[in-house]
């Protein structure tokens, strides 16, 4: 299940972060989304020979923490998608079908007139849509 | 035979599903919010620059709007890295997307290496405008180009944009060119590098 998603503004300056546990450790899920968006940096600019294309916005697992996995995607504007999770199996297409859905979720918010680009994101209808992203995926990895 | 094959007759309007729309807006209510736009903006300024400026600036938070929606909704998530893609991307679906229809050309310019215009016959925001003679060079297709410059710097390519007027001999009104120039912190590498996947 997931534990944190948070979404980060091309300056690396966060816009919104949302934990879904109760336990103490939220600090510690900001610093494992913090450390994650070096790996992000380094894998848009050094690309691997065999990565995949350099425009692909999905970026897949970024790299597995001892009990977590953390996965990135990246949009066209260089704002960045974090995605920690606790699952140790996670289909590829159901990470993807998650980040899509939280991708509309965030051009909707972006769309709205008064939010400031670089400001945190401040709508409670965008947190609530991606609480509801968020219980729609554990649903969908169980057998 | 009546029903075989045929869509489903609702009863009851209310049940009939809901349409996406047309996805249209009408032109009259956009020129009217144009032009309310454009004398709200003159009351507040003194100077023709300052105008224009403003203008802009509307259009680049339009800009950088679509250019989120429109990376979700059409081309499948891909990003685009390459500068004649983005260019591409402008003058074909950004264009469809705000216009109903593509620019009707995109060229590179002769005289600098960084600098690129968008033609368009007439500008559907300057439809219903006309400039008086004193306020000389003035286009309010400066808010198309805040709407460009929004979805080039925010795509990651920072550029200075202007909208001038070209006069066509043989046409009554001039034509209306998108002048893009790239800031020099735009490698010459994008423009040519194409990732090769061994």
């Amino acid at each position: 299940m997931i534990v944190c998603v948070a979404v980060v503004g091309h300056q690396n300056n966060p816009l919104y972060l949302q934990s879904f546990t109760e336990a103490d450790d939220a600090l510690k899920l900001h610093h494992v989304v913090h450390c994650s968006l070096d790996v992000i940096g380094e894998r848009v600019n050094n690309p691997k020979r065999n990565a995949p294309a350099l425009n692909e916005t999905f970026l897949g697992l970024l790299y597995p923490t001892e009990n977590y996995k953390v996965y990135g995607y990246l949009t066209n504007t260089k704002v960045k998608f974090i995605m920690v999770t606790t699952d140790l199996d996670v289909k590829d297409a159901d990470a993807r079908n998650f980040f899509r859905k939280f991708h509309a979720a965030y051009v909707d918010a972006v769309s709205n007139p008064f939010h400031v680009p670089g400001k945190k994101i401040a709508s409670r209808s965008f947190g609530a849509r991606v609480s509801t992203i968020v219980k729609s995926f554990g649903s969908g990895t169980t057998a | 035979m009546i029903g075989v094959g045929k869509a489903k007759q609702y009863a009851n309007v209310l049940d009939k599903p809901l349409s996406r729309g047309r996805q249209e807006v009408s032109l009259s209510a956009f020129a009217f919010l144009f032009s309310e736009m454009v004398q709200y903006n003159q009351t507040q300024v003194d100077n023709i620059a300052e105008l224009e400026r403003r203008l802009e600036d509307a259009g680049y938070a339009v800009g950088a709007r679509v250019l989120e929606l429109l990376c979700h909704r059409e081309k499948g998530n891909k990003r685009e890295i390459r500068l004649l893609h983005i260019l591409g991307f402008i003058h074909s679906t950004v264009w469809k997307v705000l216009f109903g229809k593509g620019a009707d050309s995109l060229e590179k310019g002769t005289e600098h290496e960084d600098e690129y215009m968008i033609s368009e016959k007439e500008l559907l925001v300057n439809r219903f405008i006309s400039i008086p003679k004193d306020m000389g060079a003035f286009n309010c297709g400066a808010f198309v180009a805040g709407i460009v410059r929004g979805v080039l710097e925010n795509a990651g390519f920072p550029a200075v944009v202007t909208a001038h007027f070209v006069p066509i001999e043989g046409q009554q009104r001039p034509r209306t060119t998108i002048l893009i120039k790239f800031a020099e912190e735009v490698p010459d590498a994008y423009m040519f590098f194409s990732p090769v996947v061994h």
